[in-house]
């Protein structure tokens, strides 16, 4: 197996290039076309993140100040589960209570795979927020 | 797996710093007969909260099989804490 072919096969392994850039890529080689282009993935070491990670640095009158937290995605996942586990009294006691504070949000439709689903694509999601005093990134790694 | 160690650090504005590493298997063991009692009363609070026993316990012990990994560093005036568990 050529060493281009092998790479393309990790690729492939890596969930980098779906199935058919895989297939693109090894007929061009075969055919010894030029390559065409893939979309370079972010890096990431190690393929499926991690941890969910926290990072807030700010400046106020006190001298800067840091905060740096990192979350294993399967604590997120146990949690998820542990929350499926509310009684249904109590979830329309929460609900009543976010309704009064002006929430009008219905916990009872949140089911727990819904909740997992969101944990699974957190590592698609990078929120920063900057503002002149503080700077906030929330990502996973 | 369980988490097998936590190191608490303390860097103070003024004074000495302070790190503290805890086994935590050890410290289970010792503790084992507090952790029965914790069990046993959890078990009663979720059958006086209709909530569903075993599963409950399991949930528990997922999350504390998943806290390998977790770090909180927080810097704030001068003071900084570092909590990290592996």
């Amino acid at each position: 197996m050529s060493e281009q072919r092998k790479e393309i096969l990790e690729m492939l392994a890596e969930g980098k290039i779906t199935a058919d850039e895989a297939d693109r890529l090894i007929a061009a080689l075969e055919s010894d076309r030029p390559v065409p282009a893939v979309p370079a993935p972010a890096p990431r070491p190690n393929g499926k993140p991690r941890y969910l990670r926290v990072v807030v640095d700010a400046n106020d009158h006190d001298g800067p100040s840091r905060v740096n937290i990192r979350v294993p995605l399967q604590l997120l996942r146990a949690g998820v589960r542990l929350a499926a586990l509310i009684p249904p009294e109590a979830l329309g006691k929460a609900n009543a209570e976010l309704a009064k504070s002006g929430v009008p949000f219905d916990l009872t439709q949140l089911k727990p795979e819904q909740l997992e689903e969101l944990v699974e694509h957190l590592d698609e999601m990078t929120v920063e927020v900057d503002q002149a005093d503080a700077k906030v990134r929330i990502f996973s790694e | 797996m369980i988490p097998q160690l936590v190191t608490v650090r303390v860097k103070p504005r003024t004074g000495r710093r302070v790190r503290v590493w805890v086994p935590v298997l050890p410290v289970l063991l010792i503790l084992s007969p507090v952790l029965v009692l914790a069990v046993a009363v959890a078990t009663v609070a979720c059958l006086v909260y209709r909530i569903r026993v075993f599963p409950a316990l399991g949930s528990g012990w997922r999350i504390v099989s998943a806290l390998p990994g977790t770090r909180f560093d927080l810097e704030y005036a001068h003071t900084a804490v570092l909590v990290s568990i592996r």
